[in-house]
């Protein structure tokens, strides 16, 4: 993984004088809130509810064993001992104090790490496949590219006051485990008939008050000019996008008000002049940063198979576990871990310093030093030999960590809502508890088989519920918190909004509606073959609409 | 009735010089003589050297003489599109662009264009809520000079010898790449 040199290192030190200076400037009254707003955001500190909340960056997901350790230490002496894996790839902790956290981001710089950018209206932390370098169907690497994106965009001085917030995600492999098209750049690295790199270029997509799937810009994109289309895009939004209303600043609104071919064109006109810049990528720089993200020497061992094949066929719970968290890797001999960051009734994406301690050890042991945070909210030990599987399943067990639902019911993808957020309406960890309560039982959710479950506190939608299959979001109605449901969203490389079924359901009913969905799809499916999402695709809501509302008697 | 129309007006134009009092002008080499006066239009004022809004400009461009036109500076407003000015920039002197609002970062993107793409060599001035927190991004986007209101930034900009970053990872006005190992721009003064 990328490692930083004297420069970055310098880097990073200077930006924590800098914003140690601003906290001090604020602390002691020298600047405005209003002032001081723009400055904390920049740097990942939000106010929440109840305390400061601070959002770590985890470029493009990848993390290093020392890393995960220190963030567990960060958890442990700065907050509560827990740490929340957010649907960014990021980590946030809920309870530092702001007088600590220039001390936390010099802790964090020891390890190569930052918060810069991980909040405000520049680009955002570049998000990725969380089983990039690993990936069995994978073209090429998307790292590097996230990598040299990660230092284009840091303290952009044309880019760090945007309209709204930017969010650039990158994919290279036949599956998009990114979900590209929801964001405002989304990059698909590809090699064209000549064989050469590029990237195909989606742009507007996102979620919030008003969910879009992006659009096709640009078929392919030579490599070499990856910064310069991409600058050519931005500025373009930068001079056009809407600042009159927040709601409508983002660049899918300007693109859905001006028109994607009008844009194209403006683009392309700036694309002329960028492209022969020093913006432009030679081989050598590509070549530099490659070497930093070059495949882990991995040995062969074929009898590795054969005694997976006993040790699965001897522990059944073993065996659910590999079937359901255990993904192929490039090499045959080995796999990709998903740890689940899901137990039953516990909240999506918390780990506490413990486990973090516990998986960090795992990665150093096992997976080449190496760990990634998947936008599910979960864990990955990218580069796993087969014959190591058992043992890690056994200390994941010892650890309250072997849940063996990755892609199932209870892998429920949710934001912190009301038990944190200021702008929440409802909670979202409570209804993701008692869901993964509900369908606890590992042979129910094999039943339901793949299914995407996402919750969200408020229409920002940070847990991402336009695009699950079943997504439930907090609404606000005469003071009482609502849930309204939508169904058919999907991620990836068949990208879909939901749609709402109707009206909405009280945090007594919401659970019941759910199972009344899944009943429904059950009861309609044409064979266990077919997934709920292509259940629904065939025969649309009305059905499920039927289902909830000819029976409310029924739910209350 | 016109009385009280007059000394409103006369009110506004004490308020205004008191602004042009506090408001400094800082560029390389610290503070220095803001010779240009803000105007509509350029008759009735005291200053040979008037800063008019760009559509004004535009209107008078071709009816001036040399003289006059080369001590004429240029206003634009956050976003205003700076395309018709393109076949007169190396007449310009000064190109003054708005900040309405630190946090409105238009004018950052039409300084890169400008200096970048359009080649201006004149006289780039930042002006409106210019605050310290953003001047290594107006410097690197290529403003010479910024119109300062804000106390503090005055006072931090007396102390301001270079930038606190070693360098950045992107090119930039008075930057140049120090190595092919890496993409690293540093600052052509402190090197
Ligand atoms: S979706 Fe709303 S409630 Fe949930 S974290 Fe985002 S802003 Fe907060």
């Amino acid at each position: 993984m990328y490692r930083y040199d004297e420069f970055d290192k310098a880097f990073v030190t200077a930006r924590i004088a800098e914003f140690s200076d601003q906290i001090n400037r604020r602390l002691v009254g020298e600047i405005t809130e209003e002032e001081f707003m723009p400055l904390r955001l920049r740097n990942g500190v939000y106010l929440q509810l109840h305390a400061y909340m601070l959002r770590v960056a985890i470029p493009y997901g990848t993390l290093s064993s020392q890393q995960l350790r220190k963030l567990a230490y960060i958890a442990r002496c700065y907050d509560r001992g827990y740490g929340h894996f957010t649907t960014r790839q990021n980590i946030q902790f809920n309870w530092p104090r702001l007088v600590d956290i220039p001390e936390i981001l010099k802790e964090l710089a020891e390890v190569e790490m930052h918060a810069i950018q991980t909040s405000g209206n520049c680009i955002r932390n570049i998000t990725s496949d969380h089983f990039a370098g690993a990936a069995a169907d994978e073209f090429a690497d998307p790292r590097p590219y996230a990598e040299i994106l990660r230092q284009w965009s840091s303290l952009h001085p044309e880019f760090s006051y945007l309209p709204r917030k930017f969010k650039i995600a990158v994919v290279g492999a036949q599956t998009d485990r990114a979900a590209i098209q929801l964001h405002d750049i989304g990059l698909w690295l590809k090699r064209n008939s000549s064989g050469k790199l590029g990237f195909t270029f989606y742009i507007g997509g996102g979620q919030g008050r008003t969910p879009m799937v992006a659009k096709l810009l640009h078929d392919f994109v030579l490599e070499e000019d990856l910064l310069s289309y991409t600058t050519a895009i931005i500025r373009i939004y930068n001079l056009y996008g809407r600042r009159d209303n927040k709601y409508k600043a983002r660049i899918k609104i300007l693109i859905h008000e001006t028109g994607l071919q009008k844009l194209r064109e403006e683009i392309e006109k700036e694309f002329a002049v960028l492209k022969a810049s020093e913006l432009k990528l030679h081989q050598s720089d590509i070549d530099a940063i490659n070497t930093y993200f070059r495949a882990p020497d991995l040995t062969d061992c074929s009898e590795w198979h054969y005694n997976l094949k006993q040790l699965r066929l001897n522990d059944s719970a073993f065996g659910d576990w590999v079937n359901q968290n255990v993904t192929a890797h490039k090499h045959p001999d080995y796999a990709i871990v998903t740890i689940s960051l899901k137990s039953t009734g516990g909240v999506p994406g918390d780990a506490t310093s413990d486990q973090m301690d516990t998986i960090a050890n795992l990665a150093e042991q096992y997976s080449k030093n190496e760990l990634r945070v998947s936008y599910h909210q979960n864990l990955v030990l990218p580069h796993v030999a087969l014959g190591d599987l058992k043992t890690i399943y056994d200390t994941l067990l010892a650890t309250g960590l072997a849940s063996a639902n990755i892609g199932l019911i209870s892998d429920v993808i949710a934001c912190p809502g009301l038990d944190y957020c200021t702008l929440a309406n409802a909670r979202s960890i409570s209804v993701a508890q008692q869901i993964s309560t509900r369908f606890s039982s590992y042979e129910r959710q094999m039943e339901i088989g793949a299914i995407k479950l996402n919750i969200s506190g408020c229409i920002n939608a940070c847990g991402h519920h336009h695009i699950g299959n079943i997504g439930i979001l907090g609404v606000e109605k005469k003071g009482t918190e609502l849930y309204q449901l939508t169904l058919g969203g999907s991620a990836g490389n068949n990208c879909a909004i939901g749609e709402v079924t109707g009206r909405g359901f009280t945090a007594d009913e919401i659970v019941d509606a759910v199972e009344v969905v899944i009943n429904t799809y059950l009861s309609l499916r044409q064979s266990s073959e077919e997934s709920f999402i292509n259940t629904y695709r065939r025969i649309g809501i009305e059905l499920f609409r039927q289902a909830l509302y000819g029976t409310t008697r029924k739910i209350s | 009735m016109a009385r009280q129309e007059k000394s409103l007006k006369s009110v506004m134009q004490m308020e205004k010089m008191q602004l042009n009092k506090n408001t400094k002008l800082w560029g390389a080499g610290g503070f220095r003589e803001n010779r240009y006066v803000r105007s509509n239009c350029l008759e009735n004022v005291d200053s040979n050297w008037v800063i008019l809004p760009l559509t004004r400009w535009l209107q008078i461009v071709e009816k001036i003489d040399g003289e006059i036109l080369r001590k004429t500076g240029i206003f634009a407003e956050a976003g205003e599109d700076i395309k018709p000015l393109l076949p007169f920039l190396d007449v310009v002197s000064v190109i003054a662009l708005n900040f309405p609002k630190f946090s409105d970062g238009r004018s950052y993107s039409t300084a890169m264009q400008l200096k970048q793409t359009y080649c201006y060599r004149g006289e780039l001035r930042a002006v409106g809520d210019v605050l310290i927190d953003q001047v290594s991004n107006m410097l690197r986007c290529g403003f010479d000079t910024l119109e300062v209101k804000h106390q503090l930034t005055q006072i931090r900009l007396k102390e301001y010898s270079k930038e606190i970053f070693p360098g950045f990872y992107q090119p930039g006005a008075r930057l140049i790449r120090t190595s092919s190992q890496n993409r690293i721009w540093r600052s052509t003064a402190v090197r």
